[in-house]
C-alpha cells in the first residue's frame, strides 16, 4: 500500500530523513518512534505532501509514484493525516469540517456517514461548535481523526493523536483506533512515543534515528534491539550492559 | 443574504427613480455610486473568499472598460453583447495574475498592484489600440431596449442595480457553497484545508476570476456611461483604493456590507463633505474611515445590525 523508497530530506544543510526505506501494508498497524528530533513528523510531511524530497527519493501509494503529487491530490487517493499540533479549520463548526473533509477528500456529501463518524470519535454534541474555540485537547484530538476519516481514507496517518490524553482517555481512544482498523481495514501509520501503547496497538514498529531508520520488525524484535534500546531510551540493553 | 437585502434592492427599483428621476444631477451620483459598489463587492468576494486583499483591481476595471469601448468601436459588437465580453477579457488577463496567488499577504498585495501598473502602461504604450494618452472618445451609450432608454441615468441606474444585485446573488451563492466553506477554512488553516483534498490555489483562481469579471464588467458600463476613456483614468489607483474604502467601511465580511458602504460613502462624501469642504472634501471621509476602523472594525452594518438588536431587545425589556 505504502512504499517509502530511499527518501531523503533536507533543509539547507541539515540532513533531517537520511535514505529510509519503509512498505506497509493495508492490513497493518505500524508504529513509528523515535527521540524527539528524529525525523518522524518530516518523513509523514514527506508521504502526505507538505515536504519534497530530495531527488532519488520516492514514495508509492497503491503502486503509484506520488512523490511530486500535490497535497490534496494524495488526499484524495486516500491519504489522511492528523497534526500533531491539531489544526481544525478556523471559522468552521466541528460538523462543518467534516463536510469540507468528505465532499473535497471523498467527493461527495454524505450527511448521515458524518453523523456516524462524529458518533464515533464521540463528537455529536460539539458539531455545532467552533471548532477553533470551542472544543478540550481531546476533542480536538478526536476531530484529527474524525476529519481525516471523512475523506474515506485507505491510510491514516496519526501524529501523536494520543499524546497529552490521560490513561484511560488513551485506552479509549486505542480501542477505537483498532476498532477503525478492524472494521473499515484502514492501514494505520502512528507516531506515539509510549512504547506501551506502541506494543500493544501495532503489528509492527519502524525506529527513526538521526533520520535514519535503525530498526523495523515486531514490537518484541524492536523494542529488544539493543540498537534502539540506546537511542531510543538513551540507556544500554542488559545484554549490552553484561557483554 | 437575507430576504430583507432582496426587498430593499426590490423597493429601490421603484423608490429611486421615482424620488430622484427627475434630477440628472442626483441620479448621477447614485449611478456612480452603484459603479464603485459593483468594484466593491467584486473585491470583497476576492477578499472575503478568497484571502486575498488586492490593490490592483483597477487593472481588472481598466482591462473590462477598453475591452468593451473597442470591441463595440472597432468590431461593431452590440454594447450589451460587448459588456460580458469585456468581463470575460477582463478574466483571461488575471490569468497573468495566477503566479500571484501562490503569494500571501502584504506580497500578494504588491504584485497585484504592480500588474495594474502593467496595465496602465500597456494602455498608454499600445497608442494603436487605445490611442494612448490622448484617449478614447465617443464610446458607445447604451441602446434602447425595447423602448426603454438604458442611456438615461434612470436606464443606468436600472441596469447597474440589476448587476449589482446579479453580483450579491452569485456572492453569496458561493459563500453558501461547499467552495465558500472551503475558502473560508483556507483564510488561517491552508494546510489543514489542503491535506483533506481542497485544491487551494484551484478555489483562489475561481476566485479571482469571479471577481476580474464582476469589476470588467462595471468597467465595462461605466466606459458606456461617460463615453469617454484614458489610461490614468480607467487604470487610475482610485478604482482600487475606493472600493477597498467601501468595503471595509460597509464591513467586508457581511455580503451586503461592501454595496451599502460604496453608496453611503459616495453620496455622503459627494453631497454633504463636499459642500462643507469642496477642495480636500476627501479628508473628512478618511478621518471617518478611521474613527469606523477604531471603533467599528466589523463596518457599518454590523453596526447597524447591532444597534437595532439591542433596540429590540430593549423593546422587549
Amino acid at each position: 500500500m505504502l512504499e517509502l523508497d530511499h527518501v531523503t530530506v533536507r533543509f539547507g544543510g541539515l540532513t533531517a530523513v537520511q535514505d529510509v526505506s519503509l512498505r506497509m501494508g493495508s492490513d497493518q498497524v505500524v508504529g513509528l518512534v523515535g527521540p524527539n528530533g528524529a525525523g518522524k513528523t518530516t518523513l509523514f510531511n514527506v508521504i502526505s505532501g507538505l515536504v519534497r524530497p530530495a531527488s532519488g527519493s520516492r514514495v508509492l501509494f497503491d503502486g503509484r509514484d506520488i512523490t511530486r503529487l500535490p497535497l490534496h491530490r494524495r488526499a484524495r487517493l486516500g491519504l489522511g493525516r492528523s497534526f500533531q499540533i491539531p489544526q481544525p479549520m478556523h471559522e468552521l463548526t466541528v460538523r462543518e469540517n467534516l463536510i469540507v473533509a468528505q465532499r473535497f477528500g471523498a467527493g461527495r456529501v454524505d450527511p448521515q456517514k458524518i453523523d456516524r463518524i462524529l458518533e464515533l470519535m464521540e463528537l455529536g454534541e460539539q458539531a455545532e461548535r467552533d471548532a477553533a474555540n470551542g472544543l478540550a485537547l481531546q476533542e480536538l484530538k478526536r476531530l484529527e481523526v474524525a476529519k481525516a476519516l471523512a475523506t474515506e481514507p485507505k491510510l491514516l496517518l496519526l501524529d501523536e493523536v494520543l499524546a497529552g490524553l490521560e490513561t484511560l482517555a488513551k485506552r479509549a481512544f486505542m480501542a477505537k483506533l483498532r476498532e477503525l482498523h478492524e472494521t473499515l481495514g484502514l492501514g494505520i501509520l502512528i507516531i506515539e512515543h509510549d512504547i506501551e501503547t506502541i506494543s500493544s496497538l501495532c503489528h509492527r514498529v519502524a525506529v527513526l534515528d538521526f533520520g535514519q531508520l535503525i530498526a523495523d520488525g515486531t514490537p518484541g524484535e524492536v523494542f529488544s534491539n539493543p540498537d534502539v534500546i540506546r537511542s531510543y531510551t538513551g540507556a544500554e540493553s542488559a545484554e549490552t550492559q553484561h557483554a | 443574504m437575507r430576504r430583507s437585502a432582496y426587498l430593499f434592492l426590490a423597493v429601490c427599483y421603484v423608490v429611486v427613480p421615482l424620488a430622484f428621476g427627475g434630477n440628472n444631477y442626483l441620479m448621477g451620483l447614485v449611478v456612480s455610486s452603484l459603479i464603485v459598489a459593483g468594484v466593491a463587492v467584486a473585491w470583497a468576494l476576492l477578499g472575503n473568499l478568497g484571502g486575498m486583499v488586492s490593490f490592483g483591481h483597477a487593472a481588472f476595471f481598466g482591462v473590462g472598460a477598453y475591452a468593451s469601448a473597442l470591441l463595440s468601436m472597432k468590431l461593431g459588437v452590440p454594447v450589451l453583447l460587448a459588456i460580458p465580453l469585456a468581463g470575460l477579457i477582463a478574466v483571461l488577463f488575471s490569468v497573468a495574475m495566477l503566479p500571484a496567488l501562490r503569494l500571501s499577504g502584504p506580497y500578494f498585495a504588491l504584485a497585484i498592484l504592480a500588474y495594474a501598473q502593467i496595465f496602465r502602461i500597456l494602455a498608454t504604450e499600445m497608442e494603436f489600440l487605445t490611442h494612448g494618452s490622448g484617449g478614447i472618445s465617443q464610446i458607445p451609450v447604451l441602446p434602447t431596449i425595447a423602448g426603454f432608454d438604458l442611456s438615461s441615468r434612470t436606464g443606468q441606474f436600472l441596469l447597474l442595480l440589476t448587476l449589482l444585485a446579479a453580483f450579491l446573488a452569485t456572492y453569496d451563492l458561493i459563500r453558501r457553497s461547499h467552495y465558500g466553506i472551503a475558502l473560508r477554512a483556507m483564510h488561517d488553516s491552508e494546510d489543514a484545508t489542503r491535506v483533506v483534498g481542497v485544491n487551494s490555489v484551484l478555489l483562489k483562481s475561481w476566485m479571482l476570476f469571479v471577481s476580474a469579471f464582476m469589476t470588467g464588467v462595471i468597467g465595462a458600463v461605466n466606459a458606456h456611461v461617460i463615453n469617454f476613456l484614458e489610461p490614468d483614468y480607467a487604470f487610475s489607483g482610485g478604482w482600487s483604493v475606493l472600493p477597498i474604502v467601501a468595503a471595509i467601511f460597509g464591513g467586508y465580511r457581511t455580503v451586503t456590507g461592501p454595496a451599502i458602504g460604496a453608496v453611503v460613502i459616495y453620496l455622503v462624501d459627494q453631497l454633504v463633505f463636499k459642500a462643507l469642504v469642496s477642495t480636500g472634501h476627501q479628508i473628512i471621509l478618511g478621518s471617518v474611515l478611521a474613527l469606523m476602523i477604531l471603533f467599528a472594525p466589523d463596518g457599518l452594518l454590523p453596526l447597524l445590525r447591532n444597534a437595532l438588536r439591542r433596540m429590540r431587545g430593549g423593546s422587549h425589556a
